[in-house]
């Protein structure tokens, strides 16, 4: 089940959508009652050599883990499963669960954001409870105390440890596709982000602890977590899970990992002799080297005319000398997704037949803005980037009311006190970032602006868009705007002023970015920077 | 609950209050242990109140009013002797003779368990687990760990599955975090840690990015990319917890702004560098330059020797002190670099 696109983009199927495709929510009556048999994994059960080929390079992590649940109805020690981010630890604990065909609960951190969502999830599953419209979405129990919590799941692993012992001496229960044993898995994902909620200090010790505090054998307890066991540090004396550890792949499970599923292995092999190496020196995170690969591909393999051919040496050669180029800009951007006009724009720029010509090309679509911001926006965005950079105390040289602005010093002799200072000043900017401002402030530069922005429009004499009523047309929702930018965290809000107990705000954006937006705009920003 | 302890005395029944994990309930108010101890005081009842904890100066954390109430009688648990811990493995471990299974087998069993314990190697064994670790909780872990490496075949347990558990148990987390970081990740960590030698307390990632560019210059790497990759790099070195911001003020800055600080030491970092199997030697060097060089350097500049001569003279006298050599290039690039 290893896809090309990584471990992490499995298609895990949930165990509802998996075993029925005929909830119709028009129909309130014909709800999907779950039953104990959605406790196991709803599919094909998995051998144990299809389990061990699906995930190249795991074999190790894959047997300690079974070792660690051990056979069939044995207690189990708390385990934690932890290792990077896409290292396969959600897929491989489920797909063990699938090749042991145990009943599990499976709940993570990230949808269940606080200590009482994450309870009932779990007392839904165990209690065969699906929230549905009939009753309006509720859980089958409030909970949100851990000692309710607890109370509650005795009580429901008692009654689902009791069904299966019921129905495991009967023989129909293996043709039925029921999960084995009389042992329920609790299984916790993301349990790193429970270190930031409000009440982290009680709930992690709880988790931890839960083996204790239930002190029922038949429930086996596995956390899932991205970060290594010495980042939950807590105060109190607490069972420590036994660690199982996903370590990154090294460079021949990413070869291995990215030949599975390909159509034409030759060439995409001699296209990871090249690529590989030097992708894995920046990252081996593979759902970063997967999104590179696959572009990188699609131009490695332009040349061809035949798909299916297995290259020689002197193609290799070739297809080499193509790709290398764009190896370089690859490696320099992260997460570039194209969008279709850019695209265009290449293969325009590649009938030139000159290298040099089509790098430029390539440089030039990246100096254009990727996404659409409203004009108001814009200006808004401009003004509080200048309101960061520049000190209160030049705005009004900057912005007279003549609208014409000479920001440009005089070039005087650099002593070499003015030197340091120049060097002091640009450490310090370096290390406090942007600076804040009043909204009084933003909106005034902002009002300047843009009055100088309609002005060159009617010197301009343009008649595409005229702005209604001097800057009516533009000023009218600039609060509105300015919250969607906060929200879009361009700016961001800070804490009040002692002083004077308004807010002040902060740029978030780099200079390239303003300056984009800027020469989206042909708003002649440089002129307006502070320069020391 | 007065009227129910009142209750409680009058029928002569004795009521006990056991508070587990006591250090929490001393913090905040102390509002239930004040009522509690209160209670007990002013009513006629009898009642106990026992407080579980694993910190040795709870009573401190107590308030006065609180306090005053508290009789002061502490118990203290010492973790086991070590020959109650054996007593104790060997009775965990050991089948017991009336259980389903079949009765040879678990004569046969025993046997073989009494011989493991006795043995030599596995007194050693344990001496070293017991030295890391001596609570009983941990000691049970480790049992269940050696235990779930027998081999079912075999059907005993053998000297081998206990020596297996307990180098299972001696983990590194942050060294495991180096080897798996990439190369521009330790890259930029080498960076950091010459940003903390060079005396810069607070350091951001601008702070980096500047020391990136200047050991690229100066040594004119091959690994040289752009900002935001190492951006990218940066914040996958903040998810492994290798690095973590020093302020708490939290969002109201970028990324790029806020002060960071190293949560590896020196060491660690060396030794994750030395066993990281593709790592250039070239880091290691970069780090012993930061750390032996610089201050070396420093100290010339007080003693005003300005030639490169002179400073080798002592370069190499500080070196016979035990430090590792460089290549003769690189100290004197950064000794230009650090006179400049």
């Amino acid at each position: 089940m290893a896809k090309e696109e990584g471990l992490q983009v499995t298609r895990r199927t949930t165990r509802y959508s998996a075993s029925n495709n005929a909830v119709e929510p028009t129909k309130p009556t014909e709800f999907y009652k779950p039953t104990l048999n959605d406790l196991g994994f709803r599919q094909q059960p998995l051998g144990f050599e299809d389990l061990l080929s699906c995930f190249p390079g795991r074999s190790t992590q894959v047997l300690e883990l079974l070792r660690l649940l051990g056979p069939l109805n044995s207690p189990m020690f708390p385990v934690l499963v932890y290792g990077g981010p896409s290292t396969g630890k959600t897929s491989v604990t489920l797909q063990v669960f699938r090749h042991l065909n145990r009943p599990f609960v499976y709940s993570s951190c990230v949808t269940c954001y606080n200590p009482r969502i994450l309870f009932e999830s779990i007392l839904n599953q165990l209690w065969f409870h699906r929230k549905n419209s009939g009753h309006s979405y509720s859980s089958v129990k409030r909970c949100e105390r851990p000692s309710d919590f607890v109370n509650y799941l005795r009580e429901a692993s008692e009654s689902v440890i009791d069904n299966l012992k019921g129905n495991s001496g009967k023989l129909s229960s293996k043709l039925s596709g029921q999960p084995n044993g009389t042992m329920v898995y609790l299984v916790f994902d993301n349990l790193e982000r429970v270190r930031d909620w409000d009440k982290s200090s009680t709930i992690l010790p709880f988790l931890f602890n839960l083996c204790d505090i239930l002190k029922m054998p038949e429930v086996g307890l596995i956390f899932i977590s991205s970060t290594s066991p010495d980042t939950y540090y807590l105060n109190i004396g607490y069972l420590e899970p036994i660690p199982l550890y996903f370590p990154d792949y090294t460079e021949d499970d990413l070869r291995q990992i990215f030949m599975a599923n390909q159509v034409n292995r030759k060439l995409y092999t001699s296209f990871l002799d090249v690529v590989l190496r030097p992708f894995c020196r920046v990252t081996r995170r593979i759902d970063e080297l997967s999104a590179a690969f696959s572009s990188l591909f699609k131009k490695y393999s332009e040349p061809l005319s035949d798909m299916e051919v297995a290259p020689n040496e002197d193609m290799k050669r070739r297809l080499f000398t193509h790709l290398r180029p764009h190896i370089t800009t690859a490696l320099n951007e992260t997460f570039q997704v194209r969008s279709q006009p850019l695209l265009k724009a290449e293969t325009n720029q590649e009938t030139k037949k000159k290298n040099s010509s089509r790098m430029s090309g390539i440089r030039e679509d990246f100096d254009k803005m990727d996404f659409h911001m409203s004009t108001s926006a814009k200006y808004l965005l401009i003004s509080a980037f200048l309101a960061s950079r520049n000190p209160a105390t030049l705005d009004a040289s900057l912005f007279d009311s003549t609208g014409v602005s000479d920001s440009r010093k005089r070039k005087r002799k650099a002593s070499e006190k003015s030197m340091e200072q120049k060097k002091m000043a640009e450490q310090e900017l370096l290390m406090k970032g942007p600076g804040t401002f009043p909204l009084e402030r933003l909106l005034a530069i902002f009002q300047c602006i843009t009055s100088l922005a309609e002005d060159s429009l009617d010197e301009e004499g343009s008649d595409e868009l005229t702005i209604e009523g001097g800057s009516g047309g533009l000023m009218s929702d600039v609060l509105l705007q300015l919250s969607s930018l906060c929200n879009a965290n361009f700016i961001i809000k800070g804490g009040s002023c002692p002083l004077e107990g308004s807010t002040r705000y902060r740029t978030a954006v780099s200079e390239d970015l303003a300056l984009k937006v800027a020469r989206s705009l042909k708003f002649p920003l440089s002129k307006y920077l502070y320069r020391r | 609950m007065i009227a129910m302890l009142r209750e409680c005395g009058l029928a002569h029944k004795t009521i006990i209050f056991v508070l587990n994990e006591f250090d929490y309930f001393a913090q905040g108010k102390q509002r239930l242990l004040y009522s509690l101890l209160d209670a007990m005081q002013s009513v006629t009842s009898q009642a106990v109140v026992i407080g579980v904890s694993c910190r040795l100066d709870v009573d401190q954390l107590l308030e006065k009013r609180v306090r005053s109430r508290f009789s002061h009688r502490k118990l203290l648990f010492l973790p086991p002797s070590k020959e109650d811990t054996e007593r104790f493995m060997e009775h965990i471990l050991s089948l017991p003779v009336d259980s389903s299974l079949p009765h040879n087998y678990t004569v046969e069993f025993n046997a073989r368990l009494k011989k493991i314990l006795s043995d030599e190697r596995f007194k050693e064994l344990i001496n070293t687990y017991l030295s890391f670790n001596s609570t009983i909780g941990h000691l049970v872990r480790f049992l269940f760990q050696a235990v779930s490496y027998l081999d079912l075949d075999v059907g005993f347990l053998s000297l081998e599955n206990f020596k297996t558990a307990l180098s299972s148990m001696q983990r590194q987390p942050k060294l495991e975090c180096i080897r798996d970081c990439s190369i521009l990740e330790l890259y930029l960590l080498v960076c950091m840690k010459r940003l903390e030698v060079k005396e810069q307390n607070s350091y951001n990632f601008n702070s980096v990015m500047t020391e990136y560019k200047s050991i690229h210059d100066s040594f004119q790497t091959s690994d040289y990319y752009a900002r935001n990759v190492c951006l990218r790099a940066f914040e996958h070195l903040l998810q492994h917890q290798l690095i973590s911001f020093a302020d708490n003020r939290g969002h109201n800055q970028s990324v790029e702004f806020r002060p960071v600080k190293l949560l590896i030491s020196l060491a660690e970092l060396h030794q994750g560098l030395k066993s990281y199997r593709l790592c250039p030697m070239f880091y290691l060097d970069l780090i012993k330059i930061g750390f032996w060089i610089l201050p070396l350097v420093q100290a010339c500049k007080l003693h005003k020797i300005p030639a490169f001569d002179s400073f080798l003279v002592c370069y190499v006298n500080y070196y016979c002190c035990g430090a590792s050599f460089l290549p003769l290039k690189m100290v004197k690039v950064a000794f230009s670099r650090q006179l400049s």
